[in-house]
């Protein structure tokens, strides 16, 4: 009797395993199919309309590329790689010690905060060319840009996080006659990381953005320079091949943000 | 003694939170503060505490005054919500107090209980390694306790510190509370809304009235100890009740 029960009970729960499973594969076969499906209607599309290679090459078209000219890529990535990298942690480190600052001064905040809103409000594209007069064709100005564009939204959730503490746990902390050192590191600091996360995250992505347009201003290598020597050459398959090693940059980026932030915030 | 007012009195600005406090609390008391909403039962905690200053007159804590007496640890305050860092795991939010303050010169007194000791006093065993979002409510009010104790304050200050939690949770941590009191010896001043609770936990029963914050009585509560549950069934109980219940009515 009790055999068959365990029997049944296994049955059930591998049923339930199986059941699991299954929608965890329908989880990822749903957009993965969507995605191949739309490849497919594009190359479709653009073989039965007989759309000129220069204007949208079909993905095949794109994949040869990858293979030919996988060198002339891999060379044009690692400049952007680097002056995006440089510019997220400097523009970032920036933002989170201008961030305490304000924190610990209302005098400091009310001077620098109108002024850190007014560069915010300069269009990138419009900053990007009195930036490379100023610094030159070189990287310096692809990571000033870079940086620039970080900057803003980590000062503003940096600001919030440290703010985020609530008035119980300061009292508490008055009760144990902390300073503001301990404050700072014990309270406040741990306190901003997941708003100071949710500022990498949008970081990530943007600091590739920003070290794009920079060499589109002025550049012979980097992904940017390779986006519009390969549009004026109507390389449309390089093109095309560049904007998605662009578009994995950032992914990059935002993965290792996200994997960093599931090791370090765990609450 | 554990805590005299003299007279005491805090303003916020031209409103009067509290005006001519005097109350004597002798060490090892158990006193349970009653009042209508917004009759300073939270301000006064807080002027016991050295978080806010008196306006006039003079409040001292085992003969010190308050900013003495803090650094000196000799009080602990539970706040209504639990207040733990959310980083910390059950066993290093009750460490923090050892933590904190050594860079000041304050000489941290250590209680005869390791922290661990604590945890498994509140009935905690076994989780000492959890964060507070994995605990109940419940549970992570009683960290908070058990931080409270961790060093050995003559005097523990908790402002509605089950206000939050269900009606069975309460009545457990009522009588884990009174364990507490009976083991540990320290005076305890709990701030409540819950008539009930002022009287099972409390020997004395202070009645603030509101507008501004004065005493208004204080009712001794003669029922034995070690309490149970089944003495809110008694007559003696639900005549306190009607008592007091008459006289918050009247505040």
């Amino acid at each position: 009797m009790s055999v068959t029960e365990t029997a049944v009970e296994n049955v059930a729960t591998e049923r339930m395993l199986s059941a699991q499973s299954r929608t965890r594969l329908v989880n990822i076969a749903i957009p993965l199919g969507t995605a191949v499906a739309l490849l497919l209607i594009w190359q479709i599309g653009v073989r039965v309309f007989e759309v000129p290679i220069y204007i949208a090459p079909a993905p095949t078209d794109v994949l040869h590329v990858f293979q030919t000219d996988f060198a002339l890529l891999l060379r044009n990535f690692w400049p952007t790689f680097l002056e995006s990298l440089a510019g997220f942690f400097i523009g970032n480190m920036a933002a989170i010690l201008i961030a305490v600052a304000f924190v610990h001064s209302r005098l400091v905040e009310r001077a620098f905060f109108p002024i850190a809103v007014f560069i915010n409000t300069i269009p990138i594209l419009a900053i990007a060319p009195i930036l490379v007069l100023i610094f030159g064709p070189g990287m310096t100005a692809k990571v000033v840009i870079a940086a620039l564009i970080c900057f803003f939204p980590t000062l503003v959730n940096m600001v919030r996080g440290l703010q985020s503490v609530s008035p119980q746990t300061l009292e508490l902390a008055r009760i144990l006659s902390a300073s503001k050192s301990e404050v700072f590191w014990k309270i406040r600091l741990p306190s901003s990381l997941p708003f100071l996360f949710s500022a990498l995250k949008i970081a990530s992505t943007t600091c590739v953005i920003g070290a794009i347009v920079g060499e589109w201003i002025g550049a012979n290598v980097g992904l940017g320079a390779l986006i519009i020597e390969s549009t004026f050459n109507f390389r449309s398959p390089l093109l095309y091949a560049t904007v998605f090693v662009s578009s994995g940059l950032s992914v990059l980026l935002f993965a290792s943000v996200t994997i960093a932030e599931k090791l370090i915030v765990r609450w | 003694m554990a805590a005299s007012l003299n007279r005491a009195s805090v303003k916020f600005g031209n409103f009067t939170a509290l005006r001519d406090i005097s109350l004597d609390i002798e060490a090892g008391d158990f006193w349970t503060i009653l009042g209508p909403s917004g009759c300073g039962k939270s301000t006064m905690l807080r002027l016991v505490s050295d978080l806010v200053p008196p306006a006039s007159g003079t409040v001292e804590i085992l003969g010190k005054t308050t900013e003495a007496a803090r650094l000196a640890r000799e009080f602990a305050f539970v706040f209504q919500d639990a207040t733990l860092l959310p980083w910390r795991s059950a066993l290093k939010n009750v460490e923090l107090p050892l933590e904190i303050g050594r860079k000041r010169g304050i000489n941290i007194p250590t209680g005869e209980r390791s922290p661990r000791e604590l945890l498994e006093l509140v009935g905690l065993k076994g989780r000492e390694d959890a964060l507070p979002h994995e605990l109940s409510g419940g549970m992570r009010q009683r960290v908070a306790i058990a931080r409270a104790l961790v060093c050995q304050p003559k005097l523990l200050l908790m402002d509605e510190p089950f206000g939050a939690l269900d009606e069975m949770t309460r009545d457990h941590l009522n009588l884990q509370l009174l364990d507490i009191w009976r083991e540990t010896g320290t005076t305890i001043l709990f701030v409540t809304h819950s008539i009930p609770e002022a009287i099972f936990l409390g020997q004395k029963v202070l009645m603030l009235k509101a507008n501004p914050g004065r005493v208004k009585d204080v009712v001794e509560v003669d029922l034995p100890f070690p309490r149970e549950i089944a003495l809110r069934d008694t007559p003696q109980f639900n005549s306190y009740c009607a008592r007091l219940r008459a006289l918050l009515e009247d505040c």
